[in-house]
C-alpha cells in the first residue's frame, strides 16, 4: 500500500494535518471548520461554480475558492476574516437577486442551504427592485422528479451526479448566461434507480420528489438511521417519520426515507427501489391479533400466544420432529434466527424447518442486489440450511404450522398454499402486511417490520450491520424477537436470553 | 356566642355595602334618566346579550382565511402557523393547484377551538397575511367537542 503524504497547513490558527491531494474545504471539515458551500459534493470534482467557499489564503491577492484549492504544506487559510465574510454575503446576495423566495410552498424549507446560509452568513435587506426573471416552476423531468427552474442555483450537482455517479447523464445545462438552465436532452426524461438522490444533492428546492410533495414540512420529520431491509446490499437509509402532531393523536406516518452515509457500503447514495420501502412500513399493515374463530374481539397478543403454545405443547415431545413445522425467512435479523434457531431446532427439536423469501429480482451493477432480503448471510451463519417447504408433504404430516412472513405466495399458488393449509389443523402466521394467507390462518400476529425493530443484519460481503428502531410501531405491534422470545419461556425452554447473536 | 356575634357584624357590613353601592347607582342613573347632570355616573351594567358593546379594533375572535381575488384561499398550506400554535389546534393539508405560479392550496384547514387559546400567534407567523382573527364572533360554544373543530376553507 502507497504511503499517504500528510501536509501541514494552518487555518484559523489551527494546526491541521491532511492528506496530499486533498483540497482546503475537505481539510477544513475534518478539523471541524465548516466552510459554506453549495456546488462541491465530496463524490465529485470540485467545479468550483457557486463561489461561496471563499476563503483568505496567505500570499494570494485575491480570495480563493476552498473546494479547488489542495492543500500546501505550510500553508495559512483564514475562513472568517472580514472580506471573507463580506464575500459571502456579496455571493448569497447574487444568488437571492434571481431567487423565488417561494419557501412558504417549498418542500426544501427547513433543510434547504440557501435558507440556512442566509440565516447565518446574509441577514442583508434585499434592495434588488428590478424583477426577477420568470421561468418555468414545474417541469416533469422524469422518475416523478420535479424541477423548478427559478429555485435552481446552477451549482450542476445533479448533472455531476449523473454524469459520474450513475453515468446516465441525463440533465445538462443549457443557454448560457442569464438564460442558463438545467433540463433534459431532447426531453428524455431521467432513467434511472439511482433518481431519488437527485433530490437529496440539490441543495435547494430546485429538484422535489413528487412522492413527498406537500406531504408535510421538513422540521417535523423525526430522521433516525437504519439499514435498508429491501436487498442484501444493506445500505444505510434514514427514515424520517412524524408521530402525533400535526397528524392525528397517536398516528405515525413514514414520509420519506433518504439516503445515509456509510463509506463501506453505499458511500452518499441508495437506490430508487429502496427509497420506496418507505410503503412498506406505512401502507397494507397488518394491524391486531385476529383470530378466526372470533374476528372481532380485541386480542393482546400474548393471550393470542398462549394458544400457540397450548397447541405446541398437545403434540407429544418425540413426535413433534415429525408433527410441528415452523417456516422462517430471510428479513429475521440475526438475533431473532439465533432465537429461532434454539427455540425451534434445539429446544423443540424440529426437523421441519423452512424459508420462504422474496423471490430474487435482477441486480442492476451498481447498489441493488439480486437477494431482495436482507439477512441471507445472517441465515447460514446462525446455522440453518435454508429450503422451501414442499408443500405435500407438509399437508401430509404436520399438525401445528407457525408461517413467519408472507412470501410462500412467492413460490406458490394461492390455490395450492390454500389446499396444503386446509390439511393442516393447526396454523398460525406472523406478518407485518395483510395478504391472502390471512383467512388460512388460525390466528394472524401483527409484526413489525425491520425499520420499527433493532437488530442485526450481515449483508452480502459479510458485513455485520447493528441498527435501531428508526420508527416506533403501533401499539399491539410485536417482533419476532418478543414472539420468539415468549414462546420460548412459555415453554420453558432455555434459550440465553443474553448471547443470542 | 362572641363568634357568633362577629360572624352577624361582618354579615351586616356586608350587606350595608352592597346597599350603598345600589342606592348610589339608583341615584345617578335615576337624575340621569331625568336629564340632571351630575359629578359622578352610575355604574355601567350592560345587558349582555341582548346588549352589545363594540369591540375593539386589536380585538382576537374566531379565525377567517382571507380569499384571493378570485375566490381561492390566499393560505399556501405552508404550515407556520401549524408549527407556532402553542396549542397544538391546527390541522392543515395541502393539495396541489392547477396553477403553477398558486401550486399549494390547503385541501383541509381546521382550527380545534376546544384547545385554541387565542393567542393569535397563528396570525403573526403568516407569511402572506392569511390567516386572521377578525371576524367579531366571540360567541363561540357548542355541545359537542366536534361543533368546535371548525373547517376554515369551507365557510
Ligand atoms: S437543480 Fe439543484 S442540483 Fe441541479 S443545478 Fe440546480 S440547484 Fe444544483
Ligand atoms: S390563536 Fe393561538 S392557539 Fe389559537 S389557533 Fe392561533 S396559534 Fe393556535
Ligand atoms: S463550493 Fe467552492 S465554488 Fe461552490
Amino acid at each position: 500500500m502507497s504511503e499517504v503524504k500528510m501536509v501541514g497547513l494552518t487555518i484559523d490558527g489551527r494546526t491541521v494535518r491532511a492528506a496530499e491531494g486533498t483540497n482546503v474545504l475537505q481539510a477544513a471539515e475534518q478539523a471541524g471548520i465548516s466552510i459554506p458551500h453549495f456546488c462541491y459534493h465530496p463524490a465529485f470534482e470540485a467545479e468550483g461554480n457557486c463561489r461561496l467557499c471563499l476563503v483568505e489564503i496567505e500570499g494570494l491577492p485575491k480570495l480563493d475558492l476552498a473546494c479547488s484549492t489542495v492543500v500546501r504544506e505550510g500553508m495559512i487559510v483564514r475562513t472568517s476574516t472580514a472580506p471573507v465574510l463580506e464575500a459571502r454575503k456579496d455571493v448569497l446576495e447574487f444568488l437571492l437577486a434571481e431567487h423565488p423566495l417561494d419557501c412558504p410552498i417549498c418542500d426544501k424549507a427547513g433543510e434547504c442551504k440557501l435558507q440556512d446560509y442566509y440565516d447565518r452568513h446574509g441577514l442583508f435587506p434585499g434592495w434588488f427592485l428590478e424583477a426577477k426573471e420568470k421561468r418555468q416552476k414545474k417541469i416533469s423531468i422524469g422518475k416523478g422528479l420535479l424541477l423548478d427552474r427559478e429555485r435552481c442555483i446552477l451549482c450542476t450537482r445533479c448533472v455531476r451526479y449523473l454524469r459520474k455517479v450513475t453515468g446516465t447523464g441525463e440533465l445538462g445545462v443549457f443557454e448560457r448566461g442569464v438564460r442558463a438552465e438545467v433540463g433534459t436532452y431532447d426531453d428524455a426524461p431521467i432513467d434511472n434507480n439511482y433518481s431519488g438522490n437527485l433530490v437529496d444533492i440539490c441543495p435547494v428546492g430546485a429538484i422535489t420528489d413528487t412522492d413527498f410533495r406537500f406531504k408535510t414540512r421538513a422540521w417535523f420529520l423525526e430522521k433516525r438511521p437504519t439499514v435498508c431491509p429491501r436487498c442484501s446490499r444493506g445500505c444505510a437509509v434514514i427514515v424520517e417519520s412524524v408521530s402525533g402532531y400535526p397528524l392525528e393523536e397517536g398516528e405515525r406516518r413514514v414520509f420519506r426515507i433518504r439516503a445515509g452515509e456509510n463509506p463501506a457500503v453505499n458511500g452518499y447514495w441508495i437506490c430508487d427501489f429502496g427509497r420506496a420501502g418507505r410503503r412498506d412500513i406505512d401502507e397494507g399493515r397488518q394491524e391486531r391479533v385476529i383470530k378466526s374463530a372470533s374476528p372481532e374481539s380485541e386480542l393482546s397478543w400474548q393471550k393470542a400466544l398462549a394458544d400457540v403454545m397450548a397447541r405446541i405443547r398437545s403434540v407429544p415431545g418425540p413426535e413433534r420432529a415429525a408433527k410441528v413445522a415452523v417456516i422462517l425467512n430471510s428479513r429475521m435479523t440475526r438475533e431473532e434466527l439465533t432465537l429461532a434457531k434454539r427455540l425451534f431446532a434445539e429446544g423443540l427439536s424440529l426437523d421441519k424447518i423452512f424459508f420462504a423469501d422474496p423471490k430474487p429480482g435482477a441486480a442492476d451493477g451498481f447498489l441493488l442486489t439480486e437477494e431482495r432480503v436482507p439477512n441471507a448471510r445472517g441465515v447460514l451463519q446462525a446455522g440453518f440450511s435454508p429450503r422451501l417447504p414442499d408443500l405435500d408433504a407438509l399437508a401430509a404430516s404436520v399438525e401445528v404450522l407457525l408461517v413467519f412472513g408472507s412470501h410462500l405466495l412467492d413460490h406458490f399458488s394461492e390455490e395450492a398454499v390454500s389446499r396444503a393449509l386446509a390439511k393442516i389443523p393447526s396454523k398460525f402466521l406472523f406478518s407485518a402486511h395483510t395478504g391472502p394467507l390471512d383467512r388460512l390462518a388460525e390466528i394472524v400476529f401483527p409484526l413489525a417490520v425491520s425499520a420499527e425493530k433493532s437488530g442485526t443484519y450481515i449483508n452480502i460481503d459479510g458485513l455485520r450491520q447493528s441498527f435501531g428502531r428508526a420508527a416506533e410501531p403501533a401499539p399491539g405491534v410485536v417482533s419476532e424477537h418478543e414472539i420468539l422470545g415468549c414462546l420460548a419461556a412459555g415453554l420453558g425452554l432455555n434459550v440465553g436470553e443474553h448471547d443470542v447473536r | 356566642m362572641l363568634k357568633g356575634w362577629l360572624v352577624l357584624r361582618e354579615l351586616l357590613r356586608g350587606a350595608a355595602i352592597t346597599g350603598r353601592h345600589f342606592f348610589a347607582n339608583m341615584t345617578f342613573h335615576t337624575l340621569k334618566l331625568f336629564g340632571i347632570r351630575a359629578k359622578r355616573r352610575g355604574a355601567v351594567t350592560i345587558q349582555y346579550p341582548e346588549e352589545r358593546k363594540a369591540l375593539s379594533p386589536r380585538h382576537r375572535s374566531l379565525h377567517r382565511l382571507r380569499a384571493r381575488e378570485d375566490g381561492k384561499p390566499s393560505c399556501v398550506a405552508c404550515m407556520l402557523c401549524v408549527t407556532v400554535c402553542p396549542s397544538e389546534c391546527l390541522s392543515v393539508e395541502a393539495a396541489e393547484d392547477d396553477d403553477p405560479e398558486i401550486q399549494k392550496t390547503p385541501a383541509r384547514f381546521v382550527v380545534d377551538l376546544n384547545r385554541c387559546c387565542f393567542c393569535g400567534f397563528c396570525v403573526e407567523a403568516c407569511p402572506v397575511d392569511a390567516i386572521r382573527m377578525d371576524t367579531g364572533e366571540i360567541r363561540l360554544a357548542a355541545s359537542t367537542r366536534a361543533g368546535l373543530e371548525i373547517s376554515l376553507d369551507k365557510r
